[in-house]
């Protein structure tokens, strides 16, 4: 990398060679107007605004797409720019309808803050008053054109970040539109799946959230706060705008970030929607039909009184959510397995997490890390999904799937019983007759792919290279009940691929040898990655991995008998099991603790118990994103609300024990490796 | 020193500029020491006369308001535009969308909450719509132009001082507002 030096506005500013002009200056604190630019999408030029001089060249350049040329001189705040950037900003009011008085976005707007900071007081053209339709088909989204810039953020979002590439543009210059499938309504869309990342990116009020525009706008928000989406196992970052003591609107982070900053629909709706929901705000024993009020120290003895009996028989439980925080395990975990010794303590996600657990744990024992952070997916140049819809459990992992097979080329093989994911795009689709797939399968396509990767050097000539194991292949596909060919074809894309990944789905760890035999495909095929293996489990919530080892039963122990006693903790955000609801219901006395009156959970407890909702905890989830990411306390909890430790503290007075603390964090075990993934071994039994 | 003469006219707005003007409250009384408001919706005025500083608040929709605009202009030595609809033209560029006799059929009888069974559209008795709702600029020359919907009061008081001081001032970044 050629190190290059420019003078920007007099200042010697560093850069490297490729950078654009407008690279250097932000490295260099130099700031230029932008307004279709954003970090992370490519840049375009089109709205002007990031206009420069340079010397000896008599055109004004757009530094957001001009490389920086050792030796330059830049100057980026002559009057001649000002008013050319002014000039840009009268044209852009000029040719649509941008009325700031109704409109929502007044306040957030990028255009108007830019128009403001140029001095415009008044436009010189006359306006055009074209007729543009907005479009309000979408449930959630709505698409003014009549607003819109033409800065193109929004299609390069869908198409870059997203992968939906959703959204396009029709018709010439100023006749030009956003346009969704090559021209339907956005409510008509069949591509879209509203996360809602357009709007976030949008400069202007063109693409709204309704949900938001009703709530407020960022600049009436008292603070953003940071934290991590639980809803599932991604644990995308976001922003949560708050504005007196509500959440009006939560955003992902930068463009630039691996994810593009954005949220799926699950995060960017039920996150809001979901601070609007009915509370439980004091404990409360259940009296007759009804429940009648109590102190937390009454509700605390009478659950300790009815616990201890339940308890000296063996017959106690604890149902916990995987969406609470380490700290929150960690105290779960002190509480019932060490300071109780009780075996029956599990997570919601249990028999899907203990299928990964068990799946994965024959690598975990060789020191290799058998998976891979999320993102990665976005670095491979083979995506293979067994028994996944990344759609459904991880929508996220979906956009990288996408992502990495539309804008990169990346092949896409689908491995499932059911219908193909992501249908349109996948390259070989195998599926399977029956409910699940056979490991059998997996593991005979592992071995043929280890030796051929033995015998074959160069895999350029992956065709021929496939003939000595057309037998092999031929059985694999008997195992399978599909067609010989379509298993060459896979056969053939993971020797040629250098860097494949697997996301297996929750479906694939009903059976945990399916998981076992998915990762031997994946060792034989070298998916290795610099974090671990190129395996992406999709567990089911939040902090899945770090209820793994903290809380996750080693079997299943739920409905096996009736109980006597059942404490639930439940974080109200996904719905229960129907069949756990029938477990619960069946247990004699139930403790639920939750945020929310979810139904029909809390009409089966006996007493109920108020828990901080997401947005008033703090702690930490360990994601598949392989990172250890930080939840903070967005609202502070309001009455009866008390922290878990305060209650688990308490309660374990009453039972007369101590909370024992683990020394390691859930996560330093969940990510730990200690031996090089290249060198893990395949596992046959 | 002579007290500054000053006219102000309300043309097609709502009352949100003049409101916005009241708004100084207390500090009026000091500005009416330096000033007299000699024509307003707010005092007592047949027509305007010569003033020193002459404000507009409100686009140009029919002839009658682009006559006011034109006598205001030419009695005025330093004009003033208040709010978005002069600036900008603001909300009554809703109609510019449809042509002038769509837009009273739209107002006199298309309405759902309207009872016009003879379909009476006034025409010769009140002034003709022009083509389009205008800002002032399309036929005056605007020497200082505040944006907002409405401008504060503040910033219409910061205007009025500056001239006061004898200088054309221009709305800087940190006082102007568009909504």
């Amino acid at each position: 990398m050629k190190e290059i030096i420019l003078t920007i506005d007099g200042k010697q500013c560093s850069g490297v060679a490729g950078e654009t002009i407008l690279e250097v200056a932000q490295k260099n604190e130099v700031t230029i107007p932008t307004m279709c630019y954003l970090k992370g999408l490519t840049p375009i030029g089109a709205c002007r605004m990031c206009v420069v001089e340079v010397e000896k060249n008599p055109k004004l350049l757009t530094s957001c797409t001009t490389p920086a040329q050792d030796g330059m001189v830049v100057h980026t705040t002559t009057e001649k720019l000002f008013n050319y950037r002014k000039q840009v900003l009268e044209l852009l009011f000029a040719g649509r309808n941008h009325f700031c008085m109704y409109c929502s976005q007044s306040g957030d707007c990028e255009l108007q803050r830019q128009a403001i900071e140029h001095g415009m007081d008044s436009v010189r053209y006359p306006y055009l008053y074209a007729d543009f339709s907005n479009d309000a088909t979408h449930p959630e989204i709505q698409l003014d054109h009549n607003r819109c810039i033409l800065c193109l953020r929004c299609i390069r979002i869908c198409a870059e970040k997203v992968g939906a590439h959703t959204l396009d543009l029709q018709k010439r210059g100023w006749n030009a539109t956003v346009v969704a499938d090559l021209g339907k309504k956005l409510g008509e869309s069949d591509t879209c799946v509203s996360c809602g990342a357009c709007a976030q990116v949008c400069p202007t009020g063109t693409i709204t959230l309704r949900e938001f525009a009703y709530r407020g706008k960022r600049s009436q928000c008292d603070d953003a706060v940071e934290s991590v989406c639980p809803l599932c196992s991604v644990g995308c970052r976001f922003k949560a705008y708050v504005r007196t003591g509500s959440i009006t609107r939560v955003e992902g982070l930068g463009t630039e970030e691996p994810d593009g900053g954005q949220l799926c629909h699950k995060g960017r709706w039920w996150l809001p929607q979901s601070t609007e929901r009915d509370r439980v705000t004091v404990p409360m024993i259940r009296d007759g039909a009804g429940y009648r009020e109590a102190s937390w120290d009454e509700a605390l003895s009478f659950v300790a009184a009815k616990f201890k009996p339940a308890y000296e028989r063996g017959k106690a439980g604890a149902l916990l959510s995987s969406l609470c925080t380490d700290e929150e395990l960690s105290l779960f975990s002190g509480l019932f397995r060490s300071g109780l010794k009780m075996e029956k303590v599990d997570t919601f996600d249990g028999d899907v997490l203990r299928g990964f657990i068990k799946g994965l744990d024959p690598f975990r024992v060789q020191g290799v890390r058998p998976f891979t952070a999320a993102h990665h997916i976005l670095d491979s140049d083979c995506i293979v999904t067994v028994c996944a819809d990344p759609q459904e459990e991880a929508p996220v992992v979906a956009s990288y799937v996408r992502v990495a097979v539309l804008r990169d080329g990346a092949k896409l093989l689908n491995i499932s019983c059911g219908e193909d994911p992501f249908k349109g795009i996948t390259d070989v689709h195998v599926t399977m007759p029956g409910k699940a797939i056979r490991p059998e399968f997996l593991n005979a396509l592992a071995k043929t792919i280890a030796s051929l990767h033995l015998s074959e050097s160069d895999t350029g000539t992956a065709r021929e290279a496939l003939e000595p194991y057309r037998e092999s292949l031929a059985q694999c596909a008997t195992i399978a009940g599909t067609d010989p060919k379509v298993v060459e074809e896979i056969a053939a894309c993971l020797i040629q691929a250098k860097k494949p990944v697997f996301v297996l789905g929750g479906c694939a760890a009903k059976n945990p040898d399916t998981v076992t035999a998915a990762v031997n495909v994946a060792i034989a095929s070298r998916a290795f990655f610099d974090d671990g293996l190129g395996v992406v489990p999709l567990v089911t919530s939040g902090n899945s991995l770090g209820a793994a080892n903290t809380v996750c039963a080693s079997e299943s122990w739920l409905g096996e008998e009736d109980l006597e006693f059942l404490y639930v903790f439940s974080t109200g955000l996904i719905p229960e099991d129907e069949t756990m609801l029938a477990s619960i219901f069946r247990t004699r006395f139930v403790v639920v603790q939750t945020p929310y009156l979810v139904h029909p959970l809390v009409n089966m407890a006996d007493v109920l118990l108020p828990a901080p909702a997401w947005y008033e905890r703090s702690g930490h989830y360990c994601t598949i994103e392989g990172e250890r990411r930080r939840l903070n306390v967005i609202v502070p909890p309001k009455g009866e609300v008390r922290g878990l430790s305060t209650v688990l503290d308490d309660l374990a007075k009453d039972l007369g024990i101590s909370i024992e603390r683990p020394a390691v964090p859930p996560c330093e075990a969940v990510f730990a490796s200690r031996v090089a993934p290249s060198a893990a071994q395949m596992v046959l039994k | 020193m002579a007290k500054a003469k000053i006219a102000t006219v309300w043309l097609e707005a709502c009352a949100g500029c003049h409101m916005s003007f009241l708004d100084i409250d207390e500090r009026l009384a000091d500005l009416v020491e330096k000033v007299d408001i000699l024509y307003s919706p707010v005092v007592d005025g047949k027509d305007i006369p010569q003033v020193d500083v002459g404000v507009i608040d409100g686009a140009l929709g029919n002839e009658e308001e682009v006559h006011l605009a034109k006598e205001m202009r030419e009695r005025c030595k330093i004009l003033v535009g208040w709010g978005d609809c002069a600036v900008f033209g603001g909300i009554n560029c809703m109609r510019n969308f449809l042509p002038p006799e769509k837009v009273l059929e739209e107002a006199y009888t298309d309405t759902k909450s309207t009872v016009n069974p003879e379909k009476v559209i006034p025409g010769e008795d009140l002034p003709a719509l022009l083509p389009k709702a205008i800002p002032i600029d399309h036929v005056v020359k605007c020497d200082v132009y505040i944006p907002g919907c409405p401008p504060d009061a503040d910033t219409i008081l910061w205007v009025f001082q500056e001239i006061l001081e004898g200088r054309v001032p221009k709305v800087p970044a940190n006082m102007m507002r568009y909504d």
